[in-house]
């Protein structure tokens, strides 16, 4: 693994310096905090609705999504990042030093890990404010696990995309694809409340499963928990060859 | 060639897809502590080479040893080896000059103390000491440049590549990187790629010299060797009254056969007399001249005696490289 875990640290390090040094890196939890604070409030008497059982209520149901969308979009952001490096030239800068080019992927990898644990824990803060429920069997790891296979997935879809096309252009292509993953899914009620091609799409969407996942760990009932994580480590081996063929290409073109 | 220090390539090609053939089929074996300059004009081909030779660019086919390690198939051992500073630095701008060689000597997995360590020393040899911890924003282009420089020697390399590396310098800033590289092939025993544009630049720094021109290499020996083969001196003459122009070249053709010369100038290359019997043809003819000048042989020549072309705006713009 000849330089794989120092290029990792370095370009880590790098980023998590940058992050840190930038107020802006905490932009993914902007929309998130957003849809929640606005929808949680708007909404709450959805948690009325006959069909609606998700226990710890309404705020609690919002708040699971609106955690997965902030650690899914710090992915998204750090692909933009990945994008504005290939733009700028710095890219060459990591290509030409990195005994082991991989480890660049895993590097920035790490450093978005590093910044949706900040994010992420910003949503929880403000969810905990207004109101989420911290009693109960509230599992923890459960839903920490969820949202960092959900982040890393983010990732390195998005480190794919931007190694591909190297330009900040990348940017919607990154966002939208994720939006849409995001959308498509039980954000407002639980999949029975929904109706028609939403439901339809809903069903077949694998978010789902790892949103269901962590909304049963936060009310302390898992559900679904094996099949999440079976979808989220398979989204993170997909993406990651994603990511090493976006590499590939990048080698291959000179970047 | 063995394993240390050297660079051997062998029929390079890089085609672009749907673009030209920037490098084509080139040859050149470059000695363990020698300084080589690459010299050619825009688009010649002389940075696509050195991103191929970096491994920053597969080539096309052909084969080129740094080090003794194929840039194909030994990629990972090429970049332990070499060091380079490419034609635009690349420097994030958010990051103090301090933090980039913190992050390079990282990336080269220095431990955290040496990295400290040559970090200062370097800081110190390129000048930067007192702006290291600014941010490189705030860096004029002679800093990027030293920067870059001292980037691309935080590993101790054994090959230094230097694309065009004064270009937009300030004389005081380019004198300074001549004398650090060549230092650093004298003292430090570094092999030296340097590309430029530049003739005074290779004719200074360089051991041998390559010129290449639409991915070709022309001509290829020591400065000196390559205007001793040119050999003859030219005389440039420019008429008082341009109405003289036609016979002042008339004059001057006697001497020799005429090459491109500045507006308004008459320029030959003297096959036969001296510039006492050019002063003395013009007097015979009472033909007046604001300015006359012999030139020796220079780089210039040898590329216009090898293309037809002057090096100076004979880059192609169209085929820009990499």
């Amino acid at each position: 693994m000849g330089g794989f875990f120092w290029v990792a640290g370095a370009v880590a390090g790098r980023q998590i310096y940058k992050y840190f040094a930038n107020p802006a890196f905490l932009a993914p939890a902007l929309f998130p905090l957003f849809f929640f604070v606005a929808f949680a409030g708007g909404l709450t008497r959805v948690g009325d609705v006959p069909g609606f059982d998700y226990a710890p209520g309404y705020i609690a149901f919002q708040y699971v999504w609106a955690l997965l969308q902030a650690v899914a979009m710090g992915g998204a952001f750090t692909g933009f990042s990945i994008a504005g490096d290939f733009e700028n030239g710095f890219a060459r800068r990591l290509l030409l030093a990195a005994k082991n080019r991989s480890g660049i992927i895993l590097g920035y990898t790490i450093a978005s890990l590093v910044r949706v644990t900040v994010t992420g824990a910003l949503v929880t803060v403000i969810a905990l404010v207004v109101g989420i429920p911290i009693s109960g069997g509230f599992d923890l790891f459960g839903l920490i696990g969820l949202a960092a296979l959900v982040n890393v997935a983010a990732t390195l879809f998005g480190a794919g995309v931007a190694m591909l096309l190297r330009t900040q252009q990348a940017g919607p292509v990154i966002r939208t694809p994720i939006f849409m993953v995001l959308f498509l899914a039980p954000v407002f009620v639980p999949l029975n409340l929904l109706q028609g091609w939403l439901q339809t799409i809903a069903r077949l969407n694998p978010f789902t499963t790892v949103l269901d996942a962590a909304r049963g760990f936060l009310a302390g009932e898992p559900t679904s928990a094996l099949p999440a994580y079976g979808i989220g480590f398979a989204l993170v081996l997909v993406f990651a060859l994603w990511a090493l063929y976006g590499l590939r290409r990048a080698e291959r073109v000179g970047s | 060639m063995g394993r240390r220090g050297g660079i051997e390539v062998e029929n390079l090609v890089r085609v672009f897809r749907k673009g030209p053939r920037a490098v084509d089929g080139i040859s050149l074996a470059v000695e363990p502590g020698e300084i080589y300059g690459f010299l050619g004009p825009n688009g010649a081909g002389k940075s696509t080479t050195v991103l191929m030779l970096t491994t920053l660019l597969p080539p096309t086919s052909g084969t080129a040893r740094v080090a003794g390690y194929d840039v194909v198939k030994e990629g990972p051992q090429v970049r332990a080896t070499i060091g380079a500073a490419l034609q635009e630095a690349a420097l994030d701008q958010f990051l103090t000059g301090r933090d980039h060689l913190h992050l390079q000597g990282a990336l080269h997995g220095l431990p955290r103390l040496e990295r400290r360590k040559r970090g200062e020393e370097l800081l110190q040899r390129v000048g930067l000491s007192e702006a290291a911890d600014r941010k490189v924003r705030g860096y004029s282009g002679g800093m990027k440049r030293r920067l870059d420089l001292a980037l691309a020697l935080v590993h101790r390399p054994s090959i230094l590549f230097l694309d065009e590396p004064t270009t937009g310098l300030d004389p005081q800033s380019r004198s300074a990187l001549w004398a650090e590289v060549s230092r650093l092939a004298r003292e430090d025993g570094v092999t030296v790629f340097l590309t430029t544009q530049y003739l005074e630049e290779a004719d200074v720094l360089a051991d041998r010299v390559g010129i290449i021109d639409h991915g070709h290499i022309v001509a290829e020996d020591t400065p000196e060797a390559l205007k001793a083969e040119i050999g003859r001196p030219s005389v440039e003459a420019t008429p008082m009254d341009p109405k003289e122009r036609d016979a002042v070249a008339r004059a001057l053709g006697r001497f020799g056969e005429e090459i491109p010369a500045q507006p308004g100038a008459v320029s030959v290359r003297l096959d036969r007399g001296d510039l006492a019997d050019v002063v003395r043809a013009l007097d015979a003819e009472d033909l007046k001249v604001s300015n006359l000048r012999l030139d020796e042989p220079s780089l210039n020549d040898v590329f216009l005696e090898k293309t037809g072309r002057s090096l100076e705006g004979a880059g192609d713009p169209e085929a820009e490289e990499a």
